[in-house]
């Protein structure tokens, strides 16, 4: 039955995703309960006195008025490196859509029944998908009620277009986790790979924003954290290209991930 | 020679084929590697499985029965040669053939945090007819001792494997394909496994199973074939398998081998592979013990030890049988 594998996924994984939800959504509500506790003309003066490598490390580029708002402390304060910790979520999910169920035997037993190969990968990225929105929606919940309990005025418009921001992004990093995972039959290495692919560019999009205007930005074009700006969005919204951007990449994967697994063995 | 033999068992089922074979391969070839590096997992296989049987699949560990398994279910691809299953082929129209079959896997993996339910109805709504399905679950569970409810990391290997049983069957399917299906299993399940294969045999059901475990064979089996190193060495009935009998039999005696104890025993026919070392003498024995034991009786015998011949000793005796008959 059509459908049958995405409703056992997400069974399987609504669990997590109310945890992991829960608890970045935790860490969101004290960030926002701390707000009234700063003085935003002094934040701005402090990020003011930092170079800008300190700043990029932070999350912060040339955009230090909107820094000096509450969505901007929010942005620094949660956004920056919440997005780095949440990328382990769609990592995690990434994995679980063909490598995982391979190296333990659990695929065999799926692919013996009357689905296709293409099929299963389908609908169990889609059911992941379902819960990364889930886990972005409890975040952008966690906010708010940290905005009602600390009495914090937020711009909510501006604050659902950065948390929101967050789902192609990381619908991108599963994408990636599964291709690896699909290209490299063994777990553990895939597992290293896309590890380091984090990594790696969250350095380069460091990198690139301590360095605007030098070879350091080009560097940061190819991180695809670069184009995941807290600042960014608070000052013009959605940027639909680069949402675009994530969209095409993660279907182009998704294509490419279905099309390498139906062509080759299953691992044991 | 043993090529031959199973080539010309092959070749005596052509006729089968026309019948409808449920399974048949044509110089399926799989092999692992490249260059120098190449391992031939499966060599050339021609195998045909008919309707209605319960064909046992026999090899040691690593001869090619699990990658045979892999290939017909079309979750390896093969280097060369073809497949099919109701006269269908196994990669174009797997989900076809799919939906006709039950498997279980020799190293059966399930998720680990859900029930035995949970899987059940997951299992029967990827197949359809999920009420069915599971109404059939239920009474093959209870026939098995199988508790559901219980999640799988908490069940001990035998009851997985009970309930990987249940999941390969619950369906009714045309064909069941087995890996070590009794692995783990106790006496008692195994025996109300062996009347399960037996019903379904009956109701014109095939069903193809890899062992190498002899007594359920014998027990169940009608066909068998004998892999090694990925090479079919032969497809007999089980009937004339089992008909070669013979033992290792080693007597220890008390003092020196009596003498001309070893002359007698070397010109007895039904004692071969003779050999003595120190008070110790071993063979090989076909048939009846008394000739044996009349001849020994000069001596004091200390222990006398006799083993059961494993599955790979009767089918060199039985092949070499054959060859000198030829």
């Amino acid at each position: 039955m059509i459908g049958s594998v995405f409703l056992e996924t997400y069974r399987q994984t609504w669990k997590q995703m109310l945890y992991w939800g829960l608890g970045l959504s935790a860490l969101g509500m004290l960030v926002v309960v701390m707000v009234p506790l700063f003085d935003m003309q002094q934040m701005r003066d402090l990020l003011e006195s930092f170079p800008a490598f300190v700043l990029a490390l932070v999350g912060v580029g040339d955009e230090l008025e909107i820094f000096a708002t509450n969505e901007g402390f929010v942005a620094i304060g949660f956004f920056g490196k919440s997005a780095l910790i949440f990328a382990v979520y769609p990592v995690v999910m990434g994995m679980r859509i063909t490598a995982n169920d391979e190296d333990s035997g659990i695929m065999d037993v799926v692919l013996s029944l009357p689905v296709e190969r293409a099929r299963v990968i389908i609908e169990k990225f889609l059911a992941y998908a379902v819960s990364i929105i889930g886990v972005v929606l409890l975040i952008y919940l966690g906010l708010h009620l940290g905005a009602l309990l600390g009495g914090v005025e937020l711009d909510v418009g501006r604050l659902a277009e950065v948390t929101f921001y967050l789902v192609p992004l990381m619908i991108f990093v599963m994408a990636v986790t599964m291709f690896i995972g699909v290209v490299i039959r063994r777990r553990q290495v895939a597992l290293g790979l896309i590890t380091a692919f984090v990594i790696m560019s969250y350095m380069l999009q460091t990198i690139g924003t301590a360095g605007e205007g030098t070879v350091a930005e080009t560097i940061g074009i190819v991180s695809f954290l670069t184009y995941y700006n807290a600042g960014d969005i608070l000052s013009q919204g959605f940027i639909w290209p680069h949402i675009a951007g994530y969209a095409l990449l993660s279907v182009v994967l998704l294509l490419a991930s279905m099309h390498q697994y139906e062509r080759r063995d299953i691992a044991v | 020679m043993l090529r031959r033999n199973a080539s010309q068992e092959s070749g005596s089922e052509e006729s089968n084929m026309a019948s409808g074979s449920v399974i048949a391969t044509t110089g399926l070839t799989k092999a692992y590697g490249s260059g120098s590096q190449i391992t031939l997992a499966l060599d050339k296989l021609d195998l045909r499985v008919n309707q209605g049987e319960i064909f046992g699949y026999l090899g040691p560990n690593g001869a090619g029965k699990t990658t045979t398994i892999r290939l017909l279910l079309d979750l390896i691809r093969p280097s060369s040669g073809s497949a099919t299953i109701f006269d269908m082929d196994v990669r174009a129209q797997s989900v076809e053939i799919h939906s006709r079959i039950g498997f279980m896997p020799g190293e059966l993996s399930l998720w680990e945090g859900r029930t035995g339910l949970q899987i059940i109805n997951y299992i029967a709504s990827v197949r359809g007819d999920a009420k069915g399905i599971a109404k059939n679950a239920d009474e093959i569970a209870e026939r098995l001792q199988l508790d559901t409810s219980k999640r799988v990391r908490d069940l001990s290997s035998g009851n997985k494997r009970k309930l990987g049983l249940v999941l390969a069957l619950m369906h009714e399917p045309e064909l069941l394909i087995l890996d070590e299906p009794t692995g783990g299993l106790d006496p008692l399940v195994q025996q109300t496994f062996h009347e399960m294969m037996n019903e379904y045999r009956e109701k014109g059901k095939t069903v193809f199973l890899s062992s190498h475990v002899l007594s359920e064979v014998q027990a169940i089996c009608d066909r068998v074939g004998i892999l090694r190193d990925g090479d079919l060495k032969a497809v007999e009935s089980v009937e004339r398998l089992t008909h070669v009998e013979f033992h290792h039999i080693e007597v220890d005696f008390r003092d020196a081998i009596p003498a001309g104890l070893q002359e007698q025993l070397a010109n007895m026919p039904q004692v071969s592979q003779l050999s003595a070392n120190g008070n110790r003498i071993s063979m090989r024995l076909v048939g009846d013990f008394d000739p044996l034991l009349r001849a020994i009786g000069a001596g004091y015998v200390e222990l006398l030890r006799v083993e059961e011949p494993t599955l790979e000793d009767i089918f060199l005796a039985f092949y070499s049988d054959k060859e000198k008959a030829s």
